[in-house]
């Protein structure tokens, strides 16, 4: 991995669950995300991979300081940003962008296309002299491939697509060295998300940018990312680069996630291995102990109820380079990497 | 044929216009088949089906031509009261997001029973035992307690069994199922894709699964309609248009798909925009998008060729799309 830009260790989020009214008292904790251990490389695409109510939303969200975490650390280029506030947070800010997933309700429809893209300059305004910001607003509706005379445009009269490129305008108006992408094309229409992909790919070797690409596409993850990192219910249960990942999976949820995708090719069917899960997943105020994956998973036994499995390499494979040398949450690792591939 | 559509046209007449959602549109479903339609939003997918099922709000809908054929009856010269006791008994509809299909104020069981009490005329305490019944059938856990529960009660998954559960209730010949799975998460949809399969086999029933997932298509349908701007530009058996497409906007939208084997260089895209309905370009509805366009293509509007045996393609050079 290339020098690292963004570590995160021990990000935790919990939403207290409150009853009464005048008299406030805390009955619970939604544990949204319990424990994340991450880095981003320079010039690398993180994927982050999981179910709706995983916390993989909420990441990006205390990423960019949307949301304060309940515990953890977030260092940029070495500093905790958790720790900063006022001038010094801001200053941080606008090196950490954010492409959200709707294109509709992300976007003021009061606001022309040059306001809103403009907007980060009103609040940055050291990052453009005034006289110089209608010059690089159009400069960046030329960089994401909508014509600058639109400048004067509203949202609602683009299509979903070119609202999208809007966003991503925004998004890089300040110049920043992490976009934190979440869902950027999961709104979009088939033909019009390959669009939206590519132009994410030129953007960051143009521009040397560092992806944090959060979706739900198994696909697409895969395209666009060096490494990848599968959530369950608030943890990272697996990560490894994005072939370790998907060739070689050694949790056994990511094993489900990857056969549960449907694969675009009718000759496939009835011979592919599918791992139906059963049930839904469990609320994130009541946890299971041990292992979280475990009310869902063919392979648990009495001690996945009791330890915590640890997101770490495997023992045996410490000292080896092969595939199935990165970190996962399971007890059975091991046995995964070796038994029958999926 | 269990359902045939003939030439079906639907315009919407609004503020700023006529907005033409489907252009004579033909496709036709056996019992114990599934048809796929695959299209992108604006494509008239849902619009057709809205139509058969007789639920498009008119105005400002309106149907302007064509025919639709359910067990040789055409639905669209019975009066109102005789089309309400095909929908429900003979036709049923799966919608994409079960929350806002299911009544908020009401419990699932009293839905469910519903059915058997306004088409079989039963009790209430009969329809609720039925309900009982059909929660079985699609699988969820503990369905004579959570027959009394409400909607929000129950995770994305489960409300979608309820709608199938719903749509199965009469037995009906025929379902149309909209997007049913894209509000649910992978693994949840992997589940509720086998159980309506299986269901289906189960009662050989008619199956139009509305998608634009082309991944869904290819594990459950048997033949599959691409439509564009309100027309069907290809439609053929399943194994074939995956393997060699006749229509360019469907080659397209297979190579636009991520595969492994292209990691790392830029994913093929189609350029430009769906059209507006509005303004559909004249000729071919593609031809601005399409990387095979020529003169032709911009002023006739290309016919339904015939490619193969239950192959249609409506490209002018459908024949060198073949062999592309």
């Amino acid at each position: 991995m290339p020098e690292p830009i963004l570590e995160v260790s021990g990000l935790v989020k919990h939403y207290p669950l409150t009853q009464g009214i005048l008299f406030k008292k805390q009955v619970g904790a939604v544990g949204a995300v319990d424990g994340v251990d991450f880095a981003l490389g320079r010039g690398e695409t993180l994927g982050i991979v999981g179910e709706s109510g995983c916390g993989k939303s909420t990441v990006a969200k205390m990423l960019v300081s949307l949301e304060r975490p309940t515990a953890g650390a977030i260092r940029y280029k070495g500093e905790d940003i958790t720790r900063l506030s006022g001038r010094a947070l801001k200053a941080v800010r606008r090196n950490i962008q954010m492409v959200f997933q709707d294109p509709y309700t992300s976007l003021n429809p009061r606001m022309t296309v040059g306001d809103i893209i403009g907007e980060p300059y009103e609040i940055h305004p050291e990052a453009a002299p005034k006289g110089d910001r209608r010059r690089r607003v159009q400069e960046l509706l030329d960089v994401v491939g909508l014509n600058p005379e639109y400048i004067n445009r509203y949202p609602h009269q683009f299509s979903g697509g070119q609202r999208q490129r809007i966003g991503i305008a925004r998004g890089l108006a300040l110049r920043p060295e992490i976009i934190v992408a979440d869902e950027p094309v999961s709104a979009l229409d088939v033909s019009v998300q390959a669009q939206v992909v590519n132009l994410l790919d030129r953007l960051q070797s143009e521009f040397d940018l560092s992806y944090l690409f959060i979706a739900h596409d198994l696909s697409i993850v895969r395209h666009i990312s060096d490494r990848v990192a599968v959530m369950y219910l608030g943890r990272i249960v697996e990560t490894g680069t994005e072939a370790e990942i998907y060739d070689h999976p050694t949790h056994p949820y990511t094993q489900a996630l990857l056969s549960a995708v449907p694969v675009p090719d009718p000759e496939a069917r009835g011979h592919r291995e599918r791992i139906i899960l059963s049930g839904d997943v469990p609320s994130p105020t009541n946890v299971p102990s041990g292992c979280r994956f475990r009310t869902r998973c063919w392979k648990a036994d009495e001690r996945c109820a009791v330890d915590v499995p640890v997101l770490a390499v495997p023992e045996v494979f410490r000292h080896t380079t092969g595939p199935a040398a990165h970190a996962s949450a399971c007890h059975f690792a091991t046995e995964w990497a070796t038994g029958p591939a999926v | 044929m269990l359902l045939e559509v003939r030439d079906l046209h639907v315009e919407f007449r609004t503020r700023d216009g006529v907005a033409k959602a489907v252009n004579g549109v033909s496709y036709g479903v056996d019992a114990g088949e599934t048809l796929a339609v695959l299209g992108e939003s604006g494509s008239g997918k849902s619009v057709t089906a809205q139509a058969v099922m007789g639920i498009l709000d008119t105005p400002p809908g309106r149907i302007t031509g064509g025919q639709i054929l359910f067990q040789g009856k055409d639905l669209l010269k019975l009066k109102e009261g005789e089309r309400r006791r095909v929908r429900g008994a003979q036709l049923a509809m799966i919608f994409q997001d079960a929350l806002s299909s299911l009544n908020p104020v009401l419990p699932v069981g009293d839905q469910l029973g519903e059915m058997f009490v306004v088409h079989r005329g039963m009790s209430k305490k009969d329809a609720r035992a039925k309900a009982v019944e059909l929660m079985d059938r699609v699988r969820i856990p503990a369905a004579r307690e959570r027959v009394r529960q409400y909607p929000h009660q129950f995770s994305g998954g489960m409300r979608q069994r309820i709608m199938i559960a719903m749509a199965l209730a009469l037995e009906p010949a025929l379902i149309i199922a909209d997007e049913p799975t894209t509000a649910l998460d992978v693994t949840v949809q992997a589940q509720v894709m086998d159980l309506l399969a299986e269901l289906q086999r189960e009662y050989r029933m008619g199956l139009i699964l509305i998608t634009h997932d082309l991944g869904v298509v290819a594990d459950v349908a048997d033949r599959i309609a691409v439509m564009y701007a309100g027309r069907i530009v290809e439609q053929a058996p399943v194994r074939d248009i995956y393997k060699t497409p006749a229509h360019p906007y469907t080659r397209g939208l297979l190579e636009s798909i991520p595969r492994l084997d292209a990691k790392g260089r830029e994913l093929y895209a189609i350029k430009g925009l769906p059209p507006n309905l509005m303004d559909i370009p004249p000729g071919c509805a593609f031809h601005p998008r399409c990387p095979m366009a020529r003169d032709v293509c911009r002023t006739d509007a290309p016919a339904l060729h015939q490619v193969a045996d239950h192959r249609v393609s409506a490209c002018h050079f459908w024949r060198e799309c073949l062999d592309a």
